[in-house]
């Protein structure tokens, strides 16, 4: 514990980090709160014995969702004439209802508010000829409205040009390219493929998100196979690895969302024609490939990337949580055992797709290294969510536990804390070597 | 902690062989009693144990279920120090994964312990109509290469429980026998009275819990 104190003396101003798009929105703001304000941890007026660490992150909840209330009463406020209006016609209403409920219902437009507010920037963002990607980003990075994630993704992905006039013949010429691809490969049949590549691709797809019905209809399936047989043969560095099968299906997913109605998993594929799957499809492919070509040497022989990352992880988790960190060496859990995954699919086994989707659109606001450097700290602090739980574990029951973390349950809300969190993490800790490795 | 961390010895064992064979279902059906019709790919290593009883002994064993492609060959090897049992598996109706044999077994002999207990398992028993592998052909094979040889079904749990008793009941016996032979401390050898077994995953993260060999 000492240490993370040592090196938030160091670090730490009293003024806040500006979380990117915490002012404007109101889900993200915790590395404000945590180290603005209330939980202050201005080292003028706080000592070491009286900051806990670990206390400090348990409060990280309460404290996000003071900071989150007190954004909204802002944003009630000062948000626009949009805000002011739907207040003003609500405020009438309200005259008689209780305190308790006024403020209950005052939070919830205030949250339509922030929301419809939120849509309109995007909208205007995205309706400009020339877009500010910077901006795009910052407003990215607390979410993105599901009705226009296709369009931000592809834009964030630098596979859509910014400028709107070269959008559409880029698209087209992208799409062509890809049809040739499948074109070669599959033109003709199956039997002509690589066996060895094609078999291992097809029994992944067929064990991907074996939960979701949409993934088990053999038209998707077909398609997720083509994407990956031919991101495979144009990649022989790597090659096909399992995992990968897992990295396109966020794509995928709300890729074909923006063709459907309602949830794309209940969704009618019969209503989706072979061309506009094929645009999917192929979007998907481009896309997959400017995501591994950031993480590459993930994939390469002997996966020196992932290698990296965990030995990062173990030092950044003897920063943050000595305790956990000796807790796990003295019951030899080694970190590659449980963080190995957690690298090579992104954490995609260990969230759902939804929460995953909601990661990406993060992890695509942080710009380049968003899925190699960003996702570092994320699993640093999803690896600390557990502390508790862990430390009363031993070897086996550790293992077991980390095999299957218990986030079922888990919605929008707590992967925005886990981002927040990391966003955290990498404020203390990112472009300070000194903090990463003067300890063993 | 646990109560059933009670047991004489443990005993690590991986499961190795070709992707698809159904590996993670063999696991999933001896520790749990389930086969998962969701199952995904294992990336590197999945961890799972179960006690049986052998002698009116308690053996637990700890098993490592490991990813079967080719380029995690370098991570999974790694966890074959310091196992006493190896399953190799093959899908009885898929020839490849039965000539990739060889090539396992080549692993094992380059990471394994020299002494390791190898049992030749042809998995999918239940695909009767599509087999590829003669049960004859691989149990020569098993014999010529000294290994032990069982077909099983993670689908319809044929002879998986019998599978896993065969193997850790062979391993016990020359662990017994070692015992009797001789008082050398060496590895994977010779339990005190009221002692266990280790069998350390690596030499640097046996389970404390478990302590007691070497
Ligand atoms: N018919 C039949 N299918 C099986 C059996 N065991 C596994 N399968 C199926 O074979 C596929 C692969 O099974 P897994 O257990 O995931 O295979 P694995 O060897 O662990 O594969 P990797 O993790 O990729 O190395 C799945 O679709 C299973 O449903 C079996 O005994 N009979
Ligand atoms: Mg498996």
């Amino acid at each position: 514990m000492a240490m993370l104190i040592d090196c938030l003396k160091v670090r730490i101003k009293p003024v806040s980090i500006p979380t990117p798009g915490s002012l404007s929105h109101a889900n993200i703001g915790l590395g404000v709160g945590l180290l603005g304000g209330r939980y202050s941890l201005n080292p003028q007026t706080t000592t070491e014995s009286e900051i806990k660490a670990a206390q400090a992150r348990e409060e990280l909840t309460r404290a996000a969702a003071a900071e989150e209330m007190n954004l909204m009463r802002k944003n009630t406020e000062t948000g626009g004439t949009l805000a002011r209006k739907n207040v003003a016609t609500k405020a009438e209403l309200m005259a008689e209802k209780s305190k308790n409920e006024e403020a209950a219902m005052m939070a919830d437009i205030a949250k339509l508010n922030t929301m419809s507010i939120r849509f309109t920037k995007f909208k205007t963002l995205l309706d400009m000829p020339v877009i500010d990607l910077e901006q795009l980003r910052k407003l990215s990075w607390s979410g993105i409205p599901e009705e226009i994630r296709s369009t931000v993704w592809k834009l964030l992905m630098g596979y859509l040009p910014s400028s709107a006039d070269r959008r559409d013949a880029t698209l087209q010429r992208k799409r062509k390219e890809y049809e040739e691809y499948v074109a070669q490969s599959f033109g003709r049949g199956k039997a002509t493929l690589d066996q060895a590549l094609y078999h291992q691709i097809h029994i992944d797809v067929n064990r991907t998100h074996a939960n979701i019905p949409l993934y088990q209809t053999p038209r998707i399936q077909e398609a997720l196979e083509r994407v990956l047989y031919c991101w495979a043969i144009r990649h022989p560095a790597s090659g096909y690895v399992q995992g990968i099968n897992d990295l396109v299906t966020p794509f995928f997913h709300v890729f074909l969302q923006s063709q459907t109605k309602g949830d794309v998993e209940r969704a009618d594929l019969s209503l989706v024609s072979p061309e506009t799957l094929m645009e999917v499809e192929a979007d998907s492919f481009w896309c997959l490939t400017k995501l591994l070509d950031g993480i590459q040497d993930n994939y390469t022989h002997l996966q020196p990337g992932i290698t990296r990352q965990i030995s990062r992880l173990k030092e950044l988790i003897n920063r943050i949580d000595a305790r956990l960190y000796a807790h796990l060496q003295s019951q030899g859990v080694e970190f590659i055992q449980f963080a190995f995954r957690w690298m090579n699919c992104l954490l995609m086994r260990e969230l759902s797709l939804r929460n995953t989707i909601r990661m990406w659109d993060s992890y695509q606001a942080e710009g380049t290294d968003g899925f190699s450097d960003f996702h570092l700290y994320v699993c640093a602090a999803f690896l600390v969510k557990w502390t508790e739980q862990l430390k009363k574990l031993e070897f086996q029951d550790m293992m077991m536990f980390l095999q299957s973390l218990p986030t079922q349950n888990w919605d929008d809300k707590d992967i925005e804390l886990l981002l927040s969190e990391a966003y955290m993490w990498k404020s203390l800790f990112h472009n300070s070597p000194n903090h990463l490795s003067t300890q063993s | 902690m646990s109560k059933d961390d009670e047991y004489d010895y443990l005993f690590k064992v991986v499961l190795i062989g070709d992707s698809g064979v159904g590996k993670s279902n063999l696991l999933g059906r001896f520790t749990r009693n389930e086969f998962n019709l969701e199952s995904k790919s294992t990336i590197g290593v999945e961890f799972a144990t179960r006690s049986i009883n052998v002698d009116g002994k308690v053996i637990k064993a700890q098993i490592w279920d490991t990813a079967g492609q080719e380029r995690y060959r370098a991570i999974t090897s790694a966890y074959y120090r310091g196992a006493v049992g190896a399953l190799l598996v093959y899908d009885i109706a898929k020839q490849q994964t039965y000539e990739n044999v060889n090539r396992w077994l080549k692993e094992l002999r380059d990471h394994a312990d020299t002494n390791i207990v190898i049992m030749l398992v042809g998995n999918k028993s239940d695909l009767k109509y599509a087999r590829a592998v003669p049960t004859e052909e691989a149990k020569q094979f098993s014999t010529e290469n000294g290994l032990s040889f069982i077909e099983t079904s993670a689908l319809d749990a044929t002879n998986v429980e019998l599978a896993f008793q065969k193997i850790l009941t062979e391993i016990y016996r020359i662990v017994s026998n070692k015992a009797l032979e001789s008082e050398n401390n060496e590895r994977g050898a010779v339990p005190g009275a009221g002692q266990s077994i280790t069998v350390a995953p690596t030499d640097t993260n046996a389970p404390k819990k478990a302590g007691g060999c070497c």
